[in-house]
């Protein structure tokens, strides 16, 4: 029987091994959003009329144009991270972008309209302090940088050096910035932190120092943080202790003029002949407002006032990027993009309206879950008569007919608006989706997926469309916080809200704060959550709930002792009962210890086991548990000769990464260890010598695959470990790390991976019977789904019969990555941080979210969709057939029944 | 069985001609009684049996003898047939192999299922043995032919890996152990 549906997989397996989507299946089910990232500079591109670009440089080294009618991405070029690629300044003249890349290293000019790179420049090095375009007699045909000590000339249109000089008193003076006024000079502007500005003038033609002067100016400390140069030499320094704004003509360096102001933010703009400042004043709680001043006299502009809404749920303004053009008449005009505290950017027109917003948080998540949308109204109704308790026949009568109207009422509103939709064209079928009539569909494919991201903003977006629904910026976020987000409660306790726990630690001080939020709508929840002294080390989410269907939160202090969330009586009762059942286990990387604890019913803690890693030779890299919410089908594999090979599914084993200190080729190393948590007993333990990190690794049922870079044979490889019990089950009906006499079986394979990889995590469907795929994201921006069954340790190197019976893959030590394997096609998605994947309510079915710079959503299946009729399945054929041999069979019994009847008579 | 009454008439026969052209009509030109009349009729209407006939056939005490034995004989083939079927059904088995694809898996049906239905059908066998003076030896040897049989075919699918004999045809209802201890924890946040 076991050997039949083998066959039958074994056809379907053969049949149907294309994992790519098909044209038409494109964007159907699968979104992706681009993003920028935090914007350091910017620069609206004016050199024509008609242009509408906007120039944006970020600090996650990206560089970007996007259009400034509707806020979407032109081009993007993603450089390096870290300080390599950090991008230094932005300067454009005309067609022409150049950039300075990784502290004065590079410079690099783009062509604007397509994106394409004109030239690249390898500068000497030096510490990168300002750079200038420089123009003469009306060209603008050098650039000039600033280091810590050189000054340089370049060619605008390759890039070649003309001159480079060195700075004056560069000991004493801070050089930092440079200008060009058009006259054949060039204005290095140093500082004495309060004390006074030291200008150096060069010469444009070979570089030799004209002239030499120093202006007072005790408040200056620094000048990118507070000046600008504007329009014919006028230096514009705002003085933020005092509000007042600075000038100073450079032509004439006379004294600074002070003009006073009543200002938040502040922002320089050209257009045309014409230098304007943007300042932004707060108007009230809600509102600020945001005026011209024209730069040369300080006056206000009439009639440019612009109203910005801050949003309630975003950060506070942080910058302003003007852009400032000429109307008709002559006047002034301007738009202005306003950046937040939660790294928004908001593009507004006069007198106010929002033309575009970009949630530039997006590009850094850091952690994030999928949440069961709530059921319809109608639904709802049905849940709650069946959740309340029976109050007499007759009002239970009375209330299911009226919960039955309004289903009724509702499946009619429905039938509707799918009339009401099929007479428009599609293309202008909108599903406008909005908190209100968010609902769960018949097979749980659309999820509200809930963000954290590192500036402290979390977003809400619905997993269908990738509209954000909801976001809140939690103000007051450390820089280098530790975010943890647990799912308290899920959507199916109806009268019960649903409830997501994020736990942020300050890793300075230790200190965490807990947000307890509705994860549907995004509203900070009722509850309030329990004031943390003590530093917390770790959480634990227990399967325990107390009466309002909360699962209970344990969260453990630097004492060791446990709090718990929410602490009601019954939670506490629960917890006593149950407390010689819950260990923990913490890992400290930084000593070097692995310790395993359990509770006490008084709440205190007992340690149960310690496993010391020497942290000379090696340190720990990651430990991975199971996903609690994992299923697993089949306790077992199926052999050629029809026994059973028992899966050792321990769902406490912790798989634990170390690396060695030593990272000499021939010397370093990578360990993998195999620990109960429970008991602390190592199970298995494998070194790989000559090898590196960073180690990749995923989990799951009872397997652990991980990936590292060989270095003795430079290259990257797969290492799969299977854990078995064996052919006979010790216990099948309760797991207890505590009475495990017998150690597993460990089967080990590796195979050598033809490109390096950025994240992984395997596929996870409802019930685990679908097979199980690993997603790996590529540096390149793919992610790719390796079938699990290439990665076996029982591939054989020999086939025999009882192999091609259990339909393994003979062993090859390249794994192949095969085109159609990209679940993302051409929708590269950069830097990818992470891949988050979700069961869906079809068995078939697991959705998939990547997130890095980009966020990618889509749906895969591991074993094809057994469970759904294709898209493209003839409904019209197979219904017209039924139908033609329902109509010809009444017919032709109809014939039967006269020919019968003739008979009989004759 | 001729009728004694429609000996004289040379009728035109109107039924009973296989090839006959049906006529509208028909007439007959002899006197007396049509045929059809005669056929339902016969033997108690007006005509006179000869002296010595009797209407009772007299038996035939010298043929029952071997009448008996050829009643017997004829149950014995009954009895026995699907006995001699069986070596006919190895010989199909081994042919057909043990490869699962539609032609074995038909065989190996209709091996199954028709002693199967022979067995659903006992009684009506046993009335067809009731003749016989060895019935419950023919009938117990009829059964023990079919359960061969059944035997046989049973056999064939177990050869063939059909029967959920192994312990992993069982896998699949093996219930996930039940979890005793709860766990958590990570590295230090």
């Amino acid at each position: 029987m076991a050997k039949l549906i083998l066959l039958l997989l074994n056809w379907i397996f053969l049949c149907c091994n294309v994992a790519a989507v098909f044209e038409d299946q494109v964007g159907k089910f699968d979104w992706r959003q681009q993003y920028v990232g935090k914007v350091r500079f910017s620069h609206f591109d004016s050199h024509m009329q008609s242009s509408k670009k906007v120039l944006l440089a970020s600090e996650s080294n990206v560089f970007a144009a996007l259009n400034t009618r509707t806020g979407e991405l032109f081009w993007r070029h993603v450089d390096k991270t870290g300080p390599e690629g950090n991008i230094d300044a932005l300067l454009q003249h005309g067609q022409d972008a150049v950039l300075v890349i990784g502290n004065g290293h590079l410079l690099r000019s783009w062509d604007i309209g397509v994106g394409g790179m004109n030239w690249e420049m390898v500068l000497d090095p030096g510490s990168f302090r300002s750079a200038c375009l420089v123009g003469h007699q009306g060209a603008v045909k050098h650039l000039a940088v600033l280091k810590k000590t050189v000054i340089s000339l370049h060619y605008l249109s390759n890039g070649h050096q003309k001159w480079v000089e060195n700075l004056p008193e560069s000991e004493t003076v801070d050089f930092q910035a440079v200008y060009s006024g058009g006259n054949g000079e060039v204005y290095a502007l140093g500082v004495v932190p309060n004390s006074h500005l030291a200008i150096v003038v060069y010469s444009l033609e070979d570089g030799e120092i004209t002239k030499q002067v120093s202006v007072e100016a005790p408040w200056l400390s620094s000048i990118p943080a507070s000046c600008s140069v504007i329009s014919r030499g006028l230096l514009t320094c705002v003085d933020s202790t005092t509000m007042s704004l600075y000038t100073l003509d450079l032509h004439l360096q006379l004294e600074m003029t002070q003009i006073p102001l009543q200002a938040l933010l502040a922002s320089f703009a050209t257009a045309g002949e014409k230098t304007v400042v943007a300042v932004m004043a707060p108007k009230n709680k809600t509102a600020c407002s945001i005026n011209l001043f024209s730069a040369e006299t300080g006056r206000r502009l009439l009639e440019t006032t612009l109203i910005f809404t801050v949003d309630p749920n975003g950060g506070k303004p942080e910058k302003l990027h003007v852009q400032a053009f000429l109307k008709k008449d002559d006047s002034v005009g301007y738009r202005v993009m306003v950046q937040t505290e939660d790294h928004t950017l908001t593009f507004i027109q006069q007198p106010g309206r929002v033309m575009w917003t970009r949630e530039e948080a997006l590009s850094d998540v850091v952690t994030m879950e999928m949440v069961d949308l709530p059921l319809t109204g109608a639904q709802a109704e049905l849940e709650g008569e069946f959740g309340k308790k029976a109050d007499g026949l007759m009002s239970m009568v009375m209330k299911r007919l009226s919960s039955q109207l309004i289903m009724l009422q509702a499946w009619i509103a429905h039938l509707w608006k799918l009339f009401y939709d099929a007479r428009k064209p599609r293309s202008q079928v909108k599903n406008d989706v909005s908190i209100e009539n968010l609902s769960r569909d018949e097979f749980n494919l659309q999820k509200m997926m809930v963000l954290v991201t590192a500036s402290g903003k979390l977003f809400g977006i619905d997993s269908k469309t990738g509209d954000i629904l909801w976001k809140h910026y939690l103000e007051n976020i450390p820089l280098n916080a530790a975010f943890k987000l647990m799912v308290q409660r899920t959507t199916a306790h109806f009268p019960h809200p649903p409830q997501c726990t994020l736990l942020i630690k300050d890793k300075d001080t230790g200190l965490a704060t807990l947000h307890v939020f509705n994860p549907i709508f995004g509203r900070r929840s009722q509850v309030t959550p329990p004031a943390l002294p003590q530093p917390i080390l770790q959480s634990l989410l227990l399967p325990l709930m107390d009466q309002d269907y909360a699962k209970v939160l344990l969260l453990v202090d630097d004492q060791y002792k446990v709090s718990a969330f929410p602490s009601t009586k019954n939670v506490l009762q629960q917890l006593q009962e149950t407390a010689s059942s819950i260990f923990f286990y913490l890992a400290d990387s930084g000593q070097g210890r692995l310790s395993g604890y359990r509770l006490r019913t008084d709440l205190s803690t007992e340690q149960v086991w310690e496993v010391v890693i020497p942290t000379e030779t090696q340190k720990i890299v990651s430990i991975k548990g199971k996903r609690s919410n994992e299923h697993v089908h089949s306790q077992g594999r199926v052999m050629g000769d029809r026994s059973v090979l028992y899966k050792y599914l321990n769902p406490n084993l912790l798989a634990v990464v170390t690396e060695s200190t030593d990272l000499h080729q021939e010397r370093s190393f990578i360990g993998i260890l195999l620990i109960d948590g429970v008991t602390g007993r190592i199970i298995h333990e494998a070194v790989q010598r000559k090898a590196r990190g960073p180690v990749h690794v995923v989990h799951s049922e009872n397997w652990v695959v991980y990936e590292y870079w060989s270095t003795k044979s430079r290259r990257n490889e797969f290492s799969v470990i299977e854990l078995y019990e064996g052919m006979d089950l010790y216990n099948s009906t309760v797991f207890s790390s505590l009475d495990r006499p017998h150690a597993p079986q460990v089967l080990q394979q590796s195979y050598i991976f033809p490109s390096s990889i950025s994240t992984m995590e395997a596929t996870l469907t409802e019930k685990g019977i679908t097979s199980r795929h690993l997603l790996v994201g590529l540096p390149s921006g793919g992610i790719l789904s390796l079938p699990k069954m290439f990665l076996d340790p029982r591939r054989p190197e020999v086939i025999s019969e009882q192999s091609r019976e259990e339909n393994l893959i003979p062993y090859a030590p390249e794994l192949i990555i095969r085109t159609e394997w990209f679940i993302n096609y051409n929708q590269t998605v950069s830097r990818v941080r992470g891949i988050y994947t979700a069961p869906s309510g079809l068995e078939s079915t697991c959705l998939v979210v990547a997130y890095g710079l980009d966020i990618y959503h889509t749906r895969v299946y591991p074993s094809k969709q057994f469970d759904v009729l294709k898209d493209d399945y003839d409904y019209m054929l197979i219904s017209s057939v039924l139908f033609a041999l329902f109509f010809a069979t009444m017919i032709s019994k109809r014939l039967a029944e006269v020919k019968l009847l003739n008979r009989a008579w004759r | 069985m001729a009728s004694p009454g429609g000996q004289g008439g040379g009728a035109l026969s109107t039924r009973g001609g296989g090839g006959a052209r049906r006529m509208k009509w028909a007439l007959e030109l002899s006197v007396g009684n049509t045929r059809s009349r005669s056929d339902r009729q016969g033997g108690q209407g007006d005509v006179v049996y000869p002296i010595g006939y009797s209407e009772k056939p007299v038996p035939d005490t010298s043929i029952q003898e071997t009448d008996k034995n050829l009643v017997e004989k004829r149950c014995w083939d009954v009895a026995l047939g699907p006995l001699k079927q069986i070596p006919m059904n190895l010989f199909i088995m081994y042919m057909s192999g043990n490869t699962i694809s539609i032609f074995p898996i038909m065989m190996v049906c209709m091996m199954a299922w028709r002693p199967i239905q022979a067995l659903m059908s006992m009684s009506a066998t046993f009335k067809l043995l009731e003749s016989s003076s060895q019935q419950w030896l023919q009938g117990l040897v009829y059964l023990i032919g079919n359960l061969l049989g059944a035997a046989l075919a049973i056999y064939k699918c177990q050869s063939m890996g059909l029967l959920p004999t192994h312990s992993s045809d069982w896998l699949a209802f093996i219930e996930p152990p039940q979890r005793m201890e709860i766990m958590g924890g990570g590295m230090v946040l």
